[in-house]
Parts: C-alpha cells; sequence; structure tokens
C-alpha cells in the first residue's frame, strides 16, 4: 500500500518536474523542474531495488548536472535577460521532436520482454560489486563512450561560452 | 516501562520518527552549544572573555539567542521570490537529518548498515548546494546572488578533491560501508599510511561547509552576509543550523574515514567516537581565527592547481601501493 503510493508519488514528481522543465519560461525554473523530475527518478530506481543507482542518481545527475547547468548559467547572460517569448514555430518543432524520441522510446520499451529478464537477472545483479564488474568488463565500451559524449560536451560548452566574449 | 518503550519502537514508523526526533534534537542543542564554544573559542583566541552573563561561563547565551530567534517575527521582504525565497532554508537543512543516521557510534550502536554509505553521504550532502544557490537567486539581492554564486563554484571545485581523497580509503578497505571501514581500522587508523589524503579532505571539508578561511560567500565585509543576507528569525538560524551540522557530518567522516570511527582504549566507543569529532570540530574553529580569509581567485587556484592534482596523485599512487602489496 505505502509502497504503491510512494510509487505514483515518486511517478508524479517524475511527470511534474519534466512539465515544469518544458514549459517554463524562467531559465532557473526549468532548471529546477529538472532537478525534480531527476529527484523523482532516484526514488523509482530506490523502489527498484538498486540504492547504489538511486545514490548515484542523486550525487550525478542533482549534485553535478544540475549544478554544473545552474553554474553555467551563472556564467553567462541569460540569467540577467528576460525570458524569451514562446515561438510557435519552434514550440512545433520541439512537439515533433519530442513524439519521435517519445515514438522510438516506447517501441524499444515495448519490444522487451520483462517476464524473461526478471527470471533470468537474480536480485545480487544490482549490488554494487556486480555493477561494477558489468561496468568494466562487459559494458566498458559503452561505458567509455559516454564518458566520451561527457567530454563532448564539455568542450562544446567551453568553446560557446568563449565566443561570448570579447577576446582582450 | 523498558518494555513499553521497546513494543513502541517495532513499530517502523513510530521507530523511524523516534529516529528523526532524535536526531533533531540533537543537532539543535549540538549547534546551540557549538555557536557558544565558537564565541568563547574566538574570544580565548582573540584574548577577550566571550559571553558571560547568562548562566555558568555563559553557557545559557545560546538559548537566550535561541528564544529571541524563535519570538521574532518571520519577515518576508516584498521583493523577493516567495516560493524560492520559502523552501530554500528547508532545501539547506534537510540532507542533514538523513545523513545524520548513517554512521556508526559505536561496534553495536548503528542506525543501518548501509553498503552504500559513502556514495550516500557525498551524493545527499550535494543537495545542500541547491538550497543555498536557492537562497542567493530567491532573495532577488546583488550581494545574496554573488554570495550564492561564489557558494556554487567553491562547492563544486572542493567536491573534487574531497571525493578523490575518500577513494583511497575505499580502495583500501573495498568496502563502501562506513561500519566496514571502521573495522578494518583496528591495528591503525587510516590517517597513519593516509595523511595526504587527511589533509587533503580536512581542507576541502572545511572549504565545503563554507568556513573560514574558505567562507568567502558569506564574506561580512564584501558581502554583508552572502546568500542569507535577506534572511531573518527562525529562517536565517536554520541556515546557521545547517552550518553547524555539517560541521559534524564532515568531521563524523573523516573520524569515520582516517581516525578509525569509535576505536580507542578505555572509554566506551560512542564516547571516543563523539571526542574525536568534536577534537575536529575545535581544529576547524582554530582555523577560523587563525588564518585570513582567502581572496576568490586564491581560492579557486588553490582547488584547481594544488589540491586536485595532489588528490590525483596520492590516488594513483595508493593504487600502485596496493597492486604491488
Amino acid at each position: 500500500m505505502i509502497e504503491q503510493l510512494a510509487v505514483y508519488l515518486f511517478a508524479g514528481l517524475v511527470v511534474a518536474g519534466g512539465l515544469m522543465a518544458a514549459f517554463m519560461r524562467q531559465v532557473l525554473h526549468a532548471i529546477i523542474g529538472l532537478g525534480i523530475s531527476l529527484l523523482g527518478l532516484s526514488g523509482l530506481f530506490l523502489y527498484l531495488g538498486s540504492p547504489f543507482v538511486a545514490a548515484m542518481q542523486l550525487l550525478i545527475y542533482i549534485g553535478g548536472i544540475t549544478v554544473a547547468i545552474v553554474f553555467a548559467m551563472m556564467l553567462s547572460l541569460s540569467m540577467a535577460l528576460r525570458p524569451p517569448q514562446s515561438q510557435p514555430r519552434k514550440f512545433a518543432l520541439a512537439i515533433v521532436g519530442a513524439a519521435i524520441f517519445f515514438a522510438a522510446m516506447a517501441t524499444v520499451i515495448r519490444g522487451v520482454e520483462f517476464s524473461q529478464l526478471a527470471q533470468q537477472a537474480p536480485a545480487a545483479a544490482w549490488q554494487v560489486e556486480q555493477l561494477g564488474h558489468l561496468l568494466l568488463n562487459a559494458y566498458n565500451l559503452v561505458f567509455e563512450t559516454l564518458s566520451l559524449v561527457l567530454l563532448l560536451a564539455i568542450v562544446g560548452a567551453i568553446l560557446i561560452a568563449r565566443r561570448e566574449r570579447p577576446v582582450p | 516501562m523498558e518494555n513499553d518503550l521497546t513494543q513502541i519502537l517495532d513499530n517502523p514508523w513510530l521507530a523511524l520518527a523516534a529516529a528523526v526526533a532524535g536526531i533533531m534534537g540533537y543537532l539543535t542543542i549540538n549547534a546551540m552549544m557549538l555557536i557558544w564554544l565558537e564565541r568563547k573559542l574566538s574570544a580565548r583566541i582573540q584574548r577577550r572573555l566571550g559571553p558571560t552573563e547568562h548562566g555558568p561561563f555563559g553557557l545559557l547565551q545560546s538559548v537566550a539567542d535561541m528564544g529571541k530567534l524563535l519570538s521574532k517575527e518571520l519577515l518576508t521582504p516584498d521583493h523577493v521570490h516567495k516560493p524560492l525565497y520559502l523552501l530554500a532554508p528547508v532545501l539547506v537543512f534537510a540532507p542533514v537529518i538523513a545523513l545524520c543516521s548513517l554512521f556508526p557510534l559505536s561496534e553495536t550502536w548503528i542506525f543501518h548498515d548501509f553498503d552504500i554509505a559513502v556514495v550516500l553521504l557525498l551524493s545527499i550532502s550535494g543537495l545542500t548546494i541547491i538550497g543555498i544557490f536557492l537562497a542567493g537567486w530567491g532573495s532577488n539581492n546583488k550581494y545574496a546572488l554573488l554570495g550564492a554564486v561564489r557558494s556554487v563554484a567553491q562547492n563544486i571545485s572542493y567536491e573534487i578533491p574531497l571525493i578523490l581523497s575518500v577513494i583511497p580509503i575505499v580502495l583500501m578497505t573495498g568496502s563502501m560501508s562506513l561500519y566496514q571501514i571502521s573495522l578494518a581500522q583496528v591495528s591503525f587508523p587510516f590517517i597513519v599510511v593516509q595523511p595526504l589524503a587527511a589533509l587533503i579532505f580536512l581542507i576541502a571539508a572545511t572549504a565545503e561547509t563554507n568556513r573560514a578561511p574558505f567562507d568567502i560567500p558569506e564574506a561580512e565585509s564584501e558581502l554583508i552576509a552572502g546568500f542569507h543576507t535577506e534572511y531573518s528569525g527562525m529562517r536565517f538560524a536554520l541556515f546557521f543550523f545547517a552550518e553547524y551540522s555539517n560541521m559534524i557530518i564532515v568531521c563524523a567522516l573523516a573520524t569515520v574515514l582516517f581516525l578509525g570511527g569509535w576505536r580507542g582504549p578505555f572509554l566506551p566507543g560512542w564516547m571516543w567516537f563523539l571526542l574525536k569529532v568534536y577534537a575536529l570540530i575545535m581544529l576547524m574553529m582554530w582555523f577560523r581565527w587563525t588564518f585570513p580569509r582567502l581572496r576568490f581567485d586564491q581560492l579557486m587556484s588553490f582547488a584547481w592547481i594544488v589540491l586536485v592534482p595532489l588528490a590525483i596523485l596520492n590516488l594513483l599512487v595508493t593504487i600502485v601501493v596496493i597492486k604491488l602489496v
């Protein structure tokens, strides 16, 4: 009963935060929405039985990514400016993009045989040791590729931030 | 009588409520007494007397201050962004309560032995930064915003050496449970083999708790009071509580990681644990009244140019030594 309530609460946080992130005009409010959404996600991981992934979600996405976005906001001009007006064309494009992403994710998720997966994976699969071995052995390539993506994002952010200021 | 008490605690919700109440009561009294201690210590260091009027040695001074803060009207300035302004003090203080439940006070006094306690500690304490930033932004005041900007920059920078100085310990014990780490220090505390990590941890922890010489977010002489400029009454007190409670958290973590937790001769374990924690806290207070405040660029370059490379070097050496031994 209480677990069910908790799941709905966390799912509600994810959806509400996502809506905030998408529709708030002030950038900072959108970031807070993102933070709430990620917090809800961390709660869902907790419910799914992996405190480690939940803690990592908190550490990386809220303590790291959200704070980094806030930090980047402070260094750029966008906090001081008035929030831009909503443009119908951009809005439509965003909806198309979100719809394509949603369709792709829905196809992938529908294709998964969850009942079989649940039988294959023992409860030990979520333990820290197992996760570490899997990340550095079986999924090493994915892991490294992800860090490459992060590196690209950092380099890109530096490039964009440098262009804002004239070179002295 | 005692039987009734244990029966009440069988109910998980009541036990949880009791734990939260216990932790909050402890944190409140602890913060009050630490404020008194800090005033006394600073006075002695500066050859003053400090509070003397209320109670023996001025011990009741903080109680009087508490009464004043509690009875003050809660002012909300007109120009603030209300939801953020009201949310911020709660967000700064709330993580601390969760963190307190993680520490093993002695071999048998454990709330719950999480196998990922170190990760939990680092991740939950990271939430405080968001509260500080919301306070600065929601206050809609240039000093508050400047304080918040500095605080976020400082916290991000010093979190990296902090985590890098914890990893060697985790590598050495092969566990992220605070209980297992304490158990591993049977023959010697880890400060003996990891003095550099302990030093980096202490410096980074002082910076993470925004204390002098790293108290640039609230440098009185430049920024009035930094991110909590617009707060008064109990809301201001919550920020203060959070600061002193965070000191407890980082000192307790340092005790577990480097000083052997509850280990020590003669006295019971919890007493040794608290003794070590409060000794570290007094060391941090001693820092505050000894070192002058750093300039902001000095602070950032110290983190990135000195601490991070040193911490990485220490980590690499640890890995090599562990592989060889």
